[in-house]
């Protein structure tokens, strides 16, 4: 058969989003791929130069839908970068903790979408149970079920709330039983182990040299953890290391991510569990909002000349915001935000990665290097 | 020994077709009448065809009565069995949507078999069994809780809010969500009919019907009952395999004429992919021809259940053939994991992509009505058909066999079949749960290198028993005995493949790979 374009896309089952892959086919092999993003672009930058710095934190937990709240801590880490805040450790831990439930319910979003992606509804639903616990944990900070709006440059917007550290506990064990669950049915599964294994290999050299981070760079065998390497907030105080898988020869295929990607979850799971044991006051205490215990007081403007950067380890892989200071109201809004997206870098190398296989794979790689589309287009 | 039951259909057909025809002889006139018709050329024919002059309505009727009684034998019988395929079919989506619903919500299967003797209950139904009149759920409640106190938790409500992940409100007993598939229909009935507008507009509309009217006319050689069939040829078998076959040449019409590349992609797996599976299909149920020496459904049960025949379920002859015809079937009803042809993630919904509203409906209802001819075609195949389990067993014991033989003769063939079948179809949908989907080229090599030989031997050990093992008689007890032995034998050897050792220092069985993790703290160097 003559090879054809197919173009999936901007609405289609696999493109977890709004995007376009056109995919020219040779019968059921994939020749050439060609990712065309931008449909969701809301100029999240533009807007940033206009609002306060307390104000921009909102827009940031709308960057990511499946993982708002580490979205809005990578802008305030930035901002806390750009306007010299010491914040409490307790507020730390606290973060800490919001973080990484944020990350254990990106992840199951992942793979409850990424069951469907090779023909399993079962895991999508099972997943999306065990991710209603972690937003209902993450509901009780911030307030609302998606977009938390939880972190405050200078530390956060409320104490853990009383009970908090033991159904975080009880449901964080109960989700560490159920990732067995899911273990038995994706690795005990020959059906899933022929499907992921051997498919969609990405080389961890061309990933570095692509700027691919993240769970998809360590599936690669590259222990490159932004919350190891260079350890922000107090995750160096906790025992901990992230998952890296052993790369083949060939590279990291889907089996690799999705073996990264369910460890992480455990790993996750752990701090938090570490956290709220070592939280500074006990996780039991409660303190007033802008108790000085978690929030401590923050400078409104950043004078001109001022710039704030911070590297933070996404669900998904390094985000890096830049802010400049010194935008209207004398220092009140930034001048320049920058945002990097991880997986603005990720997905044309991942639409590469396609090409030779066949087209029923174009879903299980895509939906292994976890594409999230609010954050590409920003 | 044919079998005999009470609800016999056909008979009453049969007789009714005569009995009526017999009175339309009787009220016609009996005496000559003086008639002549005449039918002039110009019509057809190069002569005038007259008929008369004298003309016995009675006798001239008596000629052509035999045909007439054999059409209207015919025209009830197809409606009994297609109204009884159209109403037990029901089931089937609700099966379905019950099913999966509990192996999703749930906590995995094990729950999901406990969830069904724990029942809907807790908040909602509670104990639905003492709802039953005349206490006649009393059995019903021992049985659950004697499987609560074995296998369920120490604590009935843990058991309970376990299972009850979710609850429903509503009463058992009109079986929440059955009539889901009405509304589905009227759904689909009233939605727009769109055409895309560089289809091939005949063969678009003509795909459906292809589809459909095949898969209803396999029903028409598949017995419900031994008495309830709408047609019942010699080779019954034969005849039905070959409209089976059929359907996926409306599957490629539908996919090509659709005019759009997912379709396309669709059809062409669809084609290759029946085309691999219908072979060792075909030569499974050569095997089960040969087994039962006859190429009629109804003989082929008969030889299962008859008790001067062979008298065994050919599960128990040869697994490996029922095996293979369920893994065939599930190819040939394209559901997961054989599910290629209209995978979703990726050809959006495959061949059938561009239809929609009511064709889209008769195209699922078809899909569904397939899935239950291969569940009705397991049971009469290999489940020994409307025999009930260890029929003959438990009527011969000495002091209850004749409670157990009259309680079997009440019973119509026909519940057995039903039962079988919806058995059959909760595997389909288990399966369904719980593996993913198959790539193509998986697909095909599994079908062409595996299945087909595997197949080939099938046929050949049905050839060794039937001609070495057979006496004539009933199967001698160590034949099925020593066959479901080394079978089921062979099936733990097999699936024990997982190396113990390295079950123990790797939690991850399967993994080709280790984690390699960074010791703790390396960091704060």
């Amino acid at each position: 058969m003559a090879e054809m374009w197919i173009s999936m896309g901007p609405q289609h089952p696999m493109t977890h989003g709004l995007w376009t892959l056109k995919v020219k086919v040779d019968g059921e092999t994939v020749v050439d791929t060609e990712p065309d993003l931008g449909y969701i672009h809301r100029g999240v930058e533009k807007i940033c130069e206009s609002r306060d710095f307390t104000q921009i934190t909102t827009y940031c937990d709308r960057l990511c839908y499946a993982s708002a709240n580490t979205w809005s801590h990578a802008y305030i880490y930035a901002a806390e970068d750009l306007l010299e805040v010491e914040v409490p450790e307790r507020a730390e831990y606290i973060r800490l903790v919001a973080i990484e439930l944020q990350r254990v319910a990106s992840h199951l979003m992942w793979l409850g979408a990424y069951g469907p992606d090779i023909g399993n509804l079962s895991v999508m639903v099972w997943c999306l149970r065990e991710r209603e616990m972690m937003m209902d944990l993450l509901q009780e900070l911030g307030g609302s079920r998606m977009h938390y709006n939880f972190p405050r440059i200078g530390g956060v917007k409320r104490d853990l709330p009383y009970g908090f550290a033991q159904r975080a506990r009880a449901k964080l064990k109960l989700f560490l039983n159920r990732i067995q669950e899911y273990e038995a049915l994706f690795d005990e599964s020959t059906v899933f182990l022929v499907r992921s294994q051997g498919v969609g290999y990405a080389k961890p050299e061309e990933m570095v040299n692509h700027g691919v981070t993240g769970p998809n760079l360590r599936a690669g065998g590259v222990n490159y953890d932004i919350r190891w390497a260079h350890p922000y907030s107090v995750y160096s105080e906790l025992d901990w290391a992230p998952p890296v898988e052993r790369s083949s020869i060939k590279g990291a295929d889907c089996y690799d991510r999705y073996r990264v990607r369910v460890e992480e979850m455990r790993v996750s799971a752990s701090l938090v569990l570490q956290a709220l044991d070592k939280m500074p006051g006990g996780a039991d205490t409660y303190h007033e909002p802008e108790d000085p215990m978690i929030l401590a007081k923050a400078p409104s403007r950043a004078p001109e000349g001022t710039t704030g950067a911070h590297h933070f380890e996404d669900s998904r892989g390094e985000s890096m915001f830049y802010i400049a200071g010194g935008g209207e109201g004398r220092g009140k809004q930034p001048y320049r935000v920058s945002i990097r997206s991880p997986m603005f870098i990720t997905i044309p190398y991942a639409a590469k990665c396609m090409i030779g296989y066949k087209v029923a794979d174009i879903p299980a790689i895509m939906g292994s290097f976890d594409p999230c589309i609010g954050e590409t287009d920003r | 020994m044919t079998s005999s039951d009470w609800l016999d259909v056909a008979g009453w057909s049969e007789s009714f077709s005569n009995w009526s025809m017999d009175n339309v002889h009787d009220v016609l006139p009996s005496g000559d009448i003086d008639m002549q018709v005449t039918i002039p050329s110009t019509w057809a024919w190069p002569e005038p065809i007259t008929m008369g002059p004298i003309f016995n309505m009675q006798s001239g009727f008596a000629s052509i009565q035999p045909a007439l009684e054999s059409f209207m034998h015919a025209t009830i019988m197809c409606t009994v069995v297609f109204g009884m395929m159209m109403t037990t079919m029901l089931a089937i989506p609700y099966i379905e949507r019950k099913f999966i619903g509990r192996l999703m919500d749930r906590l995995g299967a094990t729950t999901t078999l406990r969830s069904l003797w724990v029942g809907e209950s807790g908040v909602t139904a509670g104990e639905w069994w003492n709802q039953l009149p005349f206490g006649m759920g009393a059995p019903i409640g021992w049985v659950v809780n004697a499987l609560n106190s074995t296998w369920g938790n120490s604590h009935e409500l843990e058991t309970v809010a376990r299972v009850n992940n979710r609850s429903y409100h509503g009463y058992w007993f009109l079986l929440p969500g059955f009539f889901q598939a009405f509304a589905d229909f009227m759904k689909f009935a009233t939605k727009e009919h769109i055409v895309p507008k560089n289809a091939d507009k005949v063969v678009f509309e003509v795909a459906p019907v292809i589809i459909l009217a095949t898969t209803i006319m396999v029903f028409a050689f598949v017995p419900f009952g031994p008495h309830i069939y709408a047609a019942n040829p010699e080779l019954s078998l034969l005849f039905m395999m070959a409209i089976f076959g059929i359907a996926p040449l409306g599957v490629f019409f539908a996919g090509w004429a659709s005019n759009n590349k997912y379709t396309l992609i669709g059809g062409m797996r669809s084609a290759a992919q029946l085309t691999a599976y219908e072979i060792p299909l075909l030569i499974t149920v050569l095997g089960v021809a040969v087994l039962s020496g006859s190429f009629n459904i109804i003989e082929i049960v008969d030889f299962q259940m008859g008790q001067d025949e062979g008298n065994v379920w050919n599960i128990f002859l040869m697994p490996l053939g029922a095996l293979l015809f369920l893994v065939t079937m599930i190819a040939e009803v394209e559901r997961i994991p054989f599910d290629m042809p209209e995978a979703e993630a990726e050809l959006v919904e495959g061949w059938w992509t561009e239809y929609g509203g009511i064709r889209w409906g008769l195209m699922f209802a078809a899909e569904y009505m397939r899935s239950y001819a291969a569940c009705i075609l397991f049971a009469l195949f290999f489940l020994g058909g409307w025999e009930a389990p260890f029929q003959h067993t438990l009527s011969n014991l000495p002091a209850v066999g004749g409670i157990f033989s009259t309680v079997f003769s009440v019973i119509p063939g026909l519940i057995w079949v039903l039962l079988k079948a919806w058995l059959l179809f909760a595997v389909f949908v288990w399966i369904r749960a719980s593996l993913h989907r198959v790539r193509t080229d998986q697909i095909l090599e599994f079908g062409w290198r595996y299945l087909l030989p595997l197949s080939m031997l099938n046929l050949v050990i049905a050839t060794i028993l039937r001609l070495q093992f057979w006496t004539g008689g009933p199967w001698d007890l160590w034949v099925p005995a020593a066959v479901t032995l080394v079978s089921g034998g062979l099936f733990v050897i097999l699936a024990i493949d997982e190396d113990e050792e390295a079950l123990e220092i790797q939690r991850r069985p399967y993994s080709t790979q280790a984690v390699v993790k960074a010791s703790p703290g390396s960091h704060r160097k």
